[in-house]
């Protein structure tokens, strides 16, 4: 049901107002990033440090690691890994949240669990999974749910709490079951929230990806970062950070695609208070 | 018919609160194809009364029959308006029409027939597929009748559910609602805080009074049906002037007697 309200929701948008506000926005930050890569050639040139290299010193580096195949590589074997990693935090995220928001004595259970580990910091964590899991991707895996895969429980757990009492009580006065409470009107109502969460825990994903990498086997991104940084190499170090950005927006912008296929219901002022009030958590 | 016999409810204390006795001991009954209307100030149990008979909330003494069975929590013979309008905000102006017929698991083509019908019936066409923040807060009101006419209920329920809208947009309702109810002469129970809208609709008002909550009169509304087309002479009717001065007058003595008990017990503390 939800499905087709957002493909009409979607055919009739309410008005252009949201678009004419997006294209100066683009503008402006094409703006931004041309600004800061003239500053960082500047002063690279400049100052003449090795640890800043000049942006076009970076991009010549970046060019050879991809003509040799190492960047490539590294990618894909660190995408493999943020996929499955991600794809586990949203299926177990999305359900234990869930199942925390609708039960009260689930929650309570997990609660502290829940708040302890978001807390903790991560790579501790790290030596455990990789005595667990030995080499492999699998600890990296590991510590890639364990970056994001709270703050979707945190905020399906919200996002469940602050469904409006009032739809509930209409679904309930024309009779729906349980099922269909939670299906109708549960569900489309917690979903802005919810996607919110995915959404700042796609950012986290792929910081967990290069941290894993990093601290426990030197593969992928991880182990270009940490031969180039033996080498004091600063022009690949630059390069590969420069990549992970770029993986990271790229994935952050098609989740905003599905939340947008999703949630396309929402107003405008809404839209922009939740991704405000998310991106602060 | 609904007969309501010794009805008591008791919110239980929270906090430091006392517990509250809501209703007590109230006796009512609404015939077939009545329209009801209950008045009372904020707190008399106006809305819990009607969430009770929705099968919303639970009670704690009397009883509750609906045309001579025990009522059991929701049921398809009733449907309800609310003040909030509580529609989906996700969901078009169509689904949330044919949303009762969609629980019940009519088929997609014929609950979208029906609430075609309805919308059309509540001066909407057109707005199908729109979604209801793109809607003024008394077209919202209309989707939320629709969409309670549209599963056919025996017995509407309406918890002020012109309470949120300005002025001219209530009249206008108002005046549709008696459209509709005369050509489909449901049995209403209609709550309100309004003299006016009071004795407009209703064929029966009652009086309801705070702490505990109670019935302190039912008032026959003596005003001539169809009364759609004859609003205006209506208001202007000496006859309704009297019915809702008389109405104002003894709300008013509640009000006084609660600030006069409440600053008793302030002197007193």
């Amino acid at each position: 049901m939800s499905a087709t309200a957002v493909k009409t929701a979607r055919a009739h948008p309410p008005d252009p107002l949201p678009i004419r506000r997006f294209t100066p926005r683009i503008g402006s930050s094409v703006v931004a990033l041309g600004i800061g890569a003239v500053a960082w050639e500047v002063i690279g040139q400049l100052w003449g440090v090795r640890f800043l290299p000049p942006l076009s010193a970076v991009l010549v580096r970046l060019v050879e690691l991809t003509q040799d195949g190492l960047i490539l590589q590294s990618l894909a074997s660190s995408l493999r890994n943020l996929a499955i990693g991600f794809g586990i935090s949203l299926v177990v995220g999305i359900g234990v949240g869930l199942l925390m928001g609708a039960y009260r004595k689930v929650e309570m259970a997990l609660d502290w669990w829940v708040y302890a580990l978001d807390t903790a910091p991560t790579l501790v964590f790290a030596p455990i999974f990789f005595a667990i899991f030995g080499l492999g991707p699998e600890p990296i895996i590991a510590i890639i749910i364990m970056y994001g895969i709270f703050t979707i429980i945190v905020n399906t757990v919200t996002a469940i709490h602050t469904v409006p009492g009032s739809l509930v009580e209409m679904g309930r006065s024309y009779c729906a079951t349980d099922r269909q409470l939670f299906w109708k009107i549960i569900l489309p109502a917690a979903t802005p929230l919810i996607m919110a969460g995915v959404r700042i825990a796609m950012g986290k994903a792929v910081k967990g990806m290069i941290n894993g990498e990093m601290f426990i086997a030197a593969v992928g991104l991880g182990a270009v970062v940490m031969n180039a940084g033996r080498r004091f190499d600063s022009a690949a170090l630059l390069a590969v950070l420069i990549v992970t950005i770029m993986v990271a927006m790229v994935t952050i912008k098609l989740v905003q695609i599905v939340d947008e296929r999703l949630t396309g219901w929402l107003p405008a002022t809404q839209r922009a208070r939740r991704v405000r009030g998310g991106s602060g958590a | 018919m609904i007969e309501i016999g010794g009805l008591s409810k008791i919110f239980p204390a929270r906090g430091k609160d006392a517990p509250v006795q809501a209703i007590q001991g109230l006796d009512l009954t609404v015939k077939d194809g009545e329209f009801l209307t209950v008045l009372g100030p904020s707190g008399c149990g106006k809305t819990t009364l009607l969430r009770i008979v929705a099968g919303l909330e639970p009670w704690d003494a009397g009883t509750i029959r609906i045309d001579g069975r025990d009522l059991r929590g929701p049921g398809p013979d009733r449907a309800m308006v609310f003040q909030s309008f509580a529609l989906m905000p996700w969901a078009t102006i169509l689904s949330n029409v044919a949303f009762g017929l969609e629980l019940r698991g009519v088929g997609k083509a014929e609950r979208e027939a029906r609430a075609i019908e309805l919308i059309e019936m509540v001066g909407l066409t057109g707005f199908e597929r729109r979604l209801p923040l793109d809607l003024s807060g008394g077209m919202q009101q209309r989707v939320g009748l629709a969409r309670a006419l549209a599963v056919d209920p025996e017995i509407l329920l309406m918890d002020e559910p012109f309470g949120a809208l300005d002025e001219q947009t209530r009249r206008l309702l108002q005046e549709e609602l008696l459209v509709i109810w005369e050509q489909t002469r449901k049995t209403v129970i209609f709550i309100t805080h309004s003299m006016e809208e009071a004795v407009l609709l209703g064929d029966r008002v009652v009086l309801m009074s705070p702490r505990p909550g109670r019935i302190v009169d039912i008032v026959e509304v003596p005003l001539e049906r169809p009364r759609a087309s004859a609003v205006d002479s209506i208001e202007g009717s000496a006859e309704f002037a009297a019915i809702t001065s008389d109405l104002w007058r003894r709300l008013r003595e509640m009000q006084t007697f609660r600030r006069h008990q409440h600053s008793k017990t302030v002197s007193a503390a």
